[in-house]
């Protein structure tokens, strides 16, 4: 029964997945590497990054807002994680070192991440900054501080259980997709069994409304903000560990990405209308798409052009649903 | 209210202490160098820029590093401080090579002399001199180490920059005027990973479940070549595909040292930055005669020669 009402599809997302299933079968025909168990774990694992990053932005716009900074967040924290496993901290003066492990490494991350995020939420909700602006601030903040803290030099040599998350096998599946999956089952049961997940849905649907009902809407948006930078900071630890190396530049353009995995999932940019499971369907249809424009080798001008376009035709159907809906 | 109060604080303090900075600049001398550096972003970049500043202070100028973020318009606000400041040379990284001429003409009219290093801009009698690393050249270097260890056969791919970058292509040309002599060499995908490591990753992926039969990969950058070795390495293929690079960074180096990647081109960031220093130092001193170009050669580093490429 919970199962059943987990799993439900409503009609906003079935779109998107038909053009998924549409895109596969036909590059499946056109290449004969696209279906393959490696090509699509492969697929699965490049995803993962823009999946994580995804559920939270999908929670943000949700509320009618927009999380900019991602990609920058998502630079810091893995920065931040790869010198901490690598050399610490020492205070000179107390002649004192710390070292630290993997897990405290992961607890810093997330607490950096959920951090600037709050940070995001307080500047939208406390200061009415619009989330556009507060996020674009924080972009620029955040990637100033990750080229302080790293000099402008990537951090690379993290050890083995870095390379474990990057590149390891859990239970037959990689450790990305498996960390970015429990994000989103997690996400998408919080979004249907919570109330908070109804909450959010009901600011961005009429914020006026939400707020003469009781709930208080500065704390779910402030709570929403804090998730994206948790999750960024998720996505941080991942990309880290695929490539055994924090790259100060890391994440730049990722708030494109995750908006488009957004957008093309259903959901609406004005808020109050969409899904987690959506999102997963848009983060898949990008995945499949850069990996299939590859594989056909395709020229890198044409790829961009393509890529634009598909955005640009799931955000027209999704409107011509809405018309005809009306 | 309170928070009112802190705000103002906050904005006061801001204008105060770009005031600041303003009032200090207006002393004009020639005591002063400029480095304008088209990113930050990048380390290689950075080099540049810290060994351009730590020369003019050793020749006794006070340098001051200013990061154009890859944005012509945002270089140009630099260009205007730096001409109201009075400085007295400018040691110049271009981000276009069309859209920054416009501003080495502004800090000509101003009798500024600049020096570009690395990057060219398209146009002559302009900036004082060009001190630029020859992509192409170093390139065909690399081209030749491609043949002489991959062999005359084989399927290949190679992982372009930025395509709208002048050195991804002169960097592309140079390879292929050796390779595309081997009609046995076939190269079966070209794709770009934007000069980027975790892109350069991903594009490898799929490149090698299209074609599992590499035998090399040619990177125009040091990043993509380590992308592409995790890649490669997932996939369990190191030993099968020859992977090559091009910049010289720390990381690539140490993967040459350890066979992991067969050649990059040493581009000298340190001499191109010092040199562009020393330059700016004789023409105040009153020599006034450069030549308007100066390539710097790109050394092929393998396995044979690493040791001499210390960090």
């Amino acid at each position: 029964m919970i199962s059943k009402q987990f799993l439900r599809i409503d009609s906003s997302i079935l779109r998107p997945l038909i053009a998924l299933v549409v895109m596969s079968v036909a590059l499946a025909f056109a290449s004969e590497s696209f279906a393959t168990a490696d090509n699509l774990f492969n697929v699965m694992r490049q995803v993962s990054v823009n999946l994580c990053i995804s559920v939270g932005m999908t929670l943000v716009i949700l509320t009618g807002g927009i999380d900019l900074s991602v990609g920058s967040i998502l630079a810091l924290s893995g920065a931040v994680a790869a010198g901490l496993i690598k050399s610490g901290i020492s205070i000179e003066g107390a002649n004192l070192h710390i070292g630290f492990t993997f897990f405290g490494v992961v607890v810093v991350a997330l607490v950096i991440g959920g951090a600037l995020g709050w940070f995001n939420g307080q500047m939208v909700t406390r200061f009415k900054v619009p989330p556009f602006i507060a996020t674009l601030g924080m972009l620029t903040i955040a990637r100033g501080l990750t080229m302080l803290y790293t000099n402008g030099h990537p951090i690379t040599g993290l050890g083995e259980s870095f390379e474990y998350l990057g590149t390891g096998w859990f239970c037959g599946v990689p450790m990305p997709v498996l960390v970015a999956a429990l994000v989103v089952v997690l996400f998408a049961l919080f979004m249907r069994k919570s109330p908070w997940g109804r909450y959010i849905y009901a600011i961005g649907g009429n914020e006026r409304a939400t707020r003469l009902s009781g709930i208080d809407v500065k704390r779910v948006k402030c709570f929403v903000y804090t998730v994206a930078g948790v999750l960024s900071a998720v996505a941080a630890l991942i990309v880290t560990a695929r490539l055994d190396s924090a790259q100060p530049n890391a994440g730049t353009g990722y708030e494109l990405d995750s908006i488009a995995a957004v957008v093309i999932g259903g959901t609406s940019l004005n808020g109050g209308k969409g899904s987690v499971w959506g999102t997963v369907v848009g983060a898949l249809i990008i995945g499949v798409l850069n990996n299939g424009l590859v594989l056909l080798n395709v020229s890198p001008f044409w790829q961009q052009v393509i890529k634009g376009l598909v955005i640009l035709l799931a955000v027209v159907m999704d409107r011509m649903n809405a018309k005809d809906q009306q | 209210m309170f928070r009112r109060l802190i705000l103002w604080l906050m904005l006061a303090a801001a204008v105060l202490s770009s005031a600041g900075c303003a009032e200090r600049s207006k002393a004009t001398d020639s005591k002063r160098m400029a480095v304008v550096i088209s990113t930050l972003n990048n380390p290689w970049f950075v080099l540049l820029a810290e060994s351009a500043k730590a020369r003019a202070e050793e020749l006794g100028y006070e340098a001051v590093i200013f990061d154009s973020q890859n944005n012509s318009s945002k270089e140009t606000e630099h260009f205007d401080n730096i001409i109201a400041a009075g400085y007295g040379a400018i040691l110049f990284n271009p981000t276009d090579a069309d859209g920054s001429v416009v501003n080495v003409k502004r800090a000509k009219e101003a009798e500024i002399p600049v020096f570009c290093m690395d990057r060219e801009i398209n146009a002559r009698d302009v900036a004082t001199c060009q001190i630029l690393s020859d992509n192409y050249s170093g390139c065909v270097a690399i081209g030749k180490e491609f043949v002489r260890t991959v062999g005359r056969e084989g399927k290949y791919a190679e992982l372009l920059g930025l395509v709208g970058d002048n050195n991804t292509w002169n960097r592309s040309r140079g390879f292929h005027t050796v390779v595309d002599r081997f009609p046995g060499l076939k190269m079966v995908a070209q794709q770009s990973a934007d000069f980027d490591r975790n892109t350069a990753m991903m594009v490898m992926e799929s490149i090698l479940q299209a074609h599992g039969d590499l035998v090399g990969v040619f990177c125009g950058n040091d990043a993509m070549a380590m992308g592409a070795y995790q890649a490669i390495l997932a996939a369990g293929k190191a030993d099968e595909i020859k992977i090559f690079g091009f910049d010289g960074e720390r990381d690539v180096l140490n993967a040459i040292r350890e066979g992991k990647i067969i050649a990059t081109g040493m581009q000298s960031p340190v001499l191109m930055a010092r040199t562009a220093a020393e330059f700016a130092h004789r023409y105040l001193t009153g020599d006034h005669n450069f030549p308007k170009k100066i390539p710097i050669a790109v050394q092929a580093v393998t396995r044979a020669n690493v040791d001499q490429f210390n960090e």
